[in-house]
């Protein structure tokens, strides 16, 4: 785990001191609404629906312990007792009072976290595999690169004031689990002919209105060469991109307007320069950086108990079966805990139960903690005899649901319920959606199924790359959703394809029911998943699922 | 025919047609107004707007040739600019002028298309009061859609109001209320505008309107979140309602009175040369250069070695390019003055400094609203910097 330099403490004081005198200086008129306005999003507080919101960021998703506390405790004291895990990896308080919000930094400040470079035009918290450092098939752990990238960009003089928000993530496994494709810089550790590790650079990724898959622009970066790199695929983007509309301002859109290519060209004639100005000691902080990020101390105990827990209990069973994955160690776990009981918000603990899962960390994790994008929590260094014992600890803290990676484990945004940009409710839909897999009994017979619900075009549900994707539009004043299907996340990154005319809030349920049966009845065996069976068979007979009644005319259209 | 308007006074005309009108409808208005003497020449004024194709409707059944001008401030969102077509063509309309500001204008007052983000008073001047001002130059009188229930500014409207002694401006709807146009456009069957549907019961340009909760009022989507209820088109008491064009520093005019800021303070320019713009870039004359925001650095390569000083030219405080530009000239090994000028705020000064500038210019306004203090709370800007300390030089 990193903890501060010296360096850091410092900056990170000096920061909160600065935003502190900014609130007083919009109170005393010296800034106007617009001026302030940047500048409180760079510190992450938004203006939401109905009040302000604070978005705290947690550096490639890895907390202690200690800090998970923290967050509870604002939680409690400056919240209403709970918080939302989003996306990217930030932690999100819904009701903070604009006069508490330079205190809570600096209670963020005493857990070395902070909401810096959350939101705004600017390079936003870098994101990284969830399971770093724990699963058994990464090359190296992404972290250590995503802390310096985390220092090269907080505050980077050049780059506070792009033409858009800027979003890059870090994976060292082939496996792809940090979603690169769709950030605008994802970084894959590679390997090449030589057996050196780097990076390949994919650029111009992203959803929203306008998803388009991230293309490779350097297929083998050096490590040493990163930020030199990244900084010329920035400054590039700050002098290229269009400042003229908003929607056309993010780095996909001057990737596809200028072409590949003649960005490629731009990049690699910047990079030498940018490269010159660095001159090795970056590499020496990485040096530093890297061991605080060294593997725990793995420890050995009798598995007897658990394989006997195993064997005899089937809950158990289902929560080991679905909830844990393979760690690089034969005697350990990587647990993931279901931020989704079927009916509760997506994402949502409440203080409690952040304490307990930061306890559970501490007595059987190695003291370390991650968030992932899918809006769980993990604990990826977990000895197998201890599962039992946090198996029950955690029923008892209402965090059991055995749904990791299954139909209910549905990433939803805020929708209506909380977002001005909203124009249809999804938290609802994915409450409703849960409750009804729970009631039909059948997501463990389904298997593996993602389902992301966005309350508008914007995307942040991410449903592009939902195997079922939902959005949430507004036709006349009535809410409609639409539905896609075979998007892909992983390393096999697919945008999903509309299915046809949408369906109103109450249809809506019933739809997705269908096409799940209609992937039971379609599949070759109960190995092959609902995405799987998707690519072989294509959309037809998902499509005649959702619409019996197309051939008697347009009844489902709207 | 037609009285010499020239002599017959716009007020006491407005208070005789006022007078006369006062117990008609809205259609008997809107049918006298485009035919009366008393009212001369007339166009009619739309914004292809929510609630616009009532009175267009109307027109078009009394007379599809009159001048509609539609004002694109091209800010307009995509969908009023469908409407307008579908609507004209529905309605047969045959004489639809569209107005827009002058590309020198623009040039002038909003390159890059900002302007409606720092001062929406002097955005709504620009692309749409004086583009219509001078379109409206050749009539007597304009038709506008304005309604008494549309907010405290328009409670007292009349069906003819004089505007500044100049013009005629007719309400036909001044009494209408809202359920009066929803069962106008159901039962003449008229085509709505699509974001109606989507929340957005009063339409004007994109970026300046927002959303209306149900039971919020209908304008409260127009600037929201500021005291703006008016775009300036429309006058209170002979009085323009809007604010004044701010002065975007001509560099001719506002250089003696720029404040230069430095490490050390506040001080009045040192520099008495001329600046030259990169276009007029030539061996004689390059010894002070304005580079504006949009400019690509790498045509000044090899050209650095006889230029002292160089401005870079910051639009708005949002614009960050200027920053990159810094950092790219200094990397491109120009060793000479480096000058930001335009609106940079305080809380910039440490991104100026750290990308390669040396000073900042700004106008009087800002060192008003903006002293040194809080300048100098940002003059400590080589501490606490993760650029030099991944350099080695922290």
């Amino acid at each position: 785990m990193y903890t501060y330099s010296d360096f850091d403490r410092a900056f990170i004081n000096a920061r909160n001191a600065q935003f502190r005198a900014q609130v007083e200086r919009r109170i005393d008129g010296s800034l106007t609404e617009d001026e302030f306005r940047p500048l409180r999003l760079m510190n992450g507080l938004y203006l939401q629906l109905h009040a302000y919101m604070l978005r705290v960021a947690i550096p490639y998703g890895t907390l202690s312990s200690d800090q998970m506390r923290g967050l509870a405790f604002i939680a409690e004291k400056f919240d209403k007792g709970y918080g939302h895990f989003t996306t990217r990896q930030n932690i999100q308080y819904n009701w903070p009072k604009l006069k508490d919000v330079p205190d809570i930094l600096d209670e963020l400040a005493k857990v070395q976290l902070h909401a810096i470079q959350t939101s705004g035009n600017t390079i936003r918290n870098v994101t990284a595999d969830h399971f770093a450092g724990a699963s058994a098939d990464e090359l190296e752990d992404p972290r250590p690169y995503a802390e310096l990238i985390r220092q090269w960009s907080t505050d980077h003089p050049e780059f506070q004031f792009l033409g858009r928000k800027f979003k890059i993530a870090v994976s060292g496994s082939p496996t792809d689990r940090a979603v690169t494709k769709a950030h605008d810089i994802g970084l894959r550790m590679v390997k090449n002919d030589a057996g050196d590790v780097g990076f390949e650079v994919i650029v111009g990724g992203g959803l929203g209105r306008t998803p388009m898959e991230g293309k490779v622009i350097r297929e083998f970066l050096p490590k040493g060469d990163l930020l030199p790199y990244l900084e010329s695929v920035v400054a590039v983007y700050n002098l290229l991109g269009r400042r003229d509309n908003k929607y056309k301002a993010r780095i996909k859109i001057t990737v596809h307007e200028n072409g590949l290519d003649k960005y490629r060209e731009l990049v690699e004639a910047e990079f030498p320069h940018r490269r010159a100005a660095f001159n090795g000691i970056d590499q020496e902080l990485l040096d530093q950086i890297r061991p605080q990020f060294k593997s725990p101390y793995f420890t050995t105990a009798p598995k007897a108990e658990f394989e006997k827990a195993y064997a005899k209990d089937p809950v158990f069973r289902s929560f080991v079966d679905t909830n844990t994955a393979t760690h690089r160690n034969d005697d350990y776990a990587i647990v993931t805990i279901s931020i989704k009981k079927h009916g509760a918000t997506p994402g949502d603990a409440t203080a409690e139960q952040m304490r307990v899962m930061a306890d559970l960390a501490e007595e059987f994790g190695h003291n370390e903690l991650r968030i992932s994008h899918e809006q769980n929590v993990v604990l990826p260094h977990v000895h197998k005899a201890h599962l039992p014992a946090i198996f029950a600890r955690l029923q008892q803290a209402d965090l059991a649901t055995a749904n990791v990676g299954l139909a209910s484990d549905i990433i939803a945004c805020p929708g209506m319920d909380y977002c001005a940009l909203a124009t249809a409710r999804s938290i609802p839909v994915a409450q409703e959606l849960a409750e009804r897999f729970d009631a039909l009994k059948l997501e463990h017979e389904v298997g593996e199924l993602k389902i992301k619900i966005s309350g508008c075009i914007n995307a942040c549900g991410h449903h592009h790359v939902g195997h079922i994707g939902i959005l949430g539009l507004d036709r006349a004043g009535v809410e409609n959703y639409q539905v896609t299907l075979g998007g892909d996340g992983s390393e096999n990154f697919a945008i999903g394809e509309r299915a046809g005319p949408g369906f109103s809030y109450a249809e809506i349920v019933p739809a997705i029911e269908r096409v799940i049966k209609a992937y039971l009845e379609e599949r070759e065996d109960d190995a092959e998943t609902f995405i799987e069976t998707y690519r072989r068979v294509g959309m037809a007979p998902f499509k005649a699922a959702l619409y019996p009644d197309a051939d008697k005319g347009r009844k489902h259209a709207a | 025919m037609r009285h010499n308007l020239e002599t017959h006074p716009v007020a006491g005309r407005v208070d005789d047609l006022n007078a006369r009108y006062k117990h008609h409808s809205a259609h008997d208005v809107l049918k006298r107004a485009l035919t009366d003497d008393q009212v001369g020449r007339i166009a009619m004024v739309s914004s292809f707007g929510a609630e616009s194709v009532v009175l267009l409707h109307m027109v078009s059944v009394i007379n599809p040739d009159i001048p509609v001008l539609f004002i694109d401030t091209q800010m307009l969102f995509q969908e009023t600019l469908d409407y307008q077509l579908e609507v004209s063509k529905h309605l047969g309309l045959t004489n639809v002028q569209v107005i827009r500001a002058s590309d020198a204008a623009l040039a002038a007052d909003d390159p890059d298309g900002t302007l409606n983000q720092r001062d929406t008073d002097a955005c709504c001047h620009l692309r749409k009061t004086v583009p219509l001002e001078n379109a409206l130059g050749g009539y007597d009188a304009w038709i506008t859609g304005r309604k008494r229930f549309q907010g405290a500014t328009r409670a007292a409207l009349d069906f003819f109001e004089n505007e500044g002694d100049i013009r005629i401006k007719v309400n036909p709807l001044a009494h209408w209320d809202p359920q009066d146009i929803q069962d106008y456009i159901v039962n003449n069957r008229l085509p709505r505008h699509p974001l109606v549907a989507q929340g957005y019961p009063s339409i004007g340009c994109a970026p300046c309107t927002s959303k209306v909760a149900p039971g919020e009022d209908p304008r409260a989507g127009r600037w929201r979140d500021t005291q703006k209820e008016e775009c300036g088109i429309h006058f209170i008491n002979g009085k323009v309602v809007r604010g004044p064009l701010p002065k975007e520093d001509p560099v001719e005019e506002a250089l003696p009175m720029n404040t230069i800021v430095t490490d050390e303070g506040f001080a009045s320019d040192d520099w008495s040369g001329e600046f030259v713009a990169l276009e007029g870039l030539s061996e004689d004359n390059a010894v002070a250069l304005d580079l504006p925001s949009d400019a690509d650095p790498t045509v000044l390569q090899g050209k650095l070695d006889g230029i002292d000083m160089i401005r870079v030219d910051f639009p708005s405080f949002a614009d960050g390019r200027g920053f990159t530009l810094a950092r790219c000239l200094r990397l491109m090994g120009f060793h000479g003055r480096l000058r930001a000028r335009g609106h940079v705020i305080a809380d910039q000064y440490a991104m100026a400094r750290r990308s390669g500038f040396d000073e900042v210019e700004i106008t009087p306004e800002m060192a008003e609203r903006q002293p040194w203090d809080q300048w100098k709370a940002r003059s400590n800007w080589q501490s606490h910097d993760y650029q030099s300390r991944l350099r080695g030089s922290a």
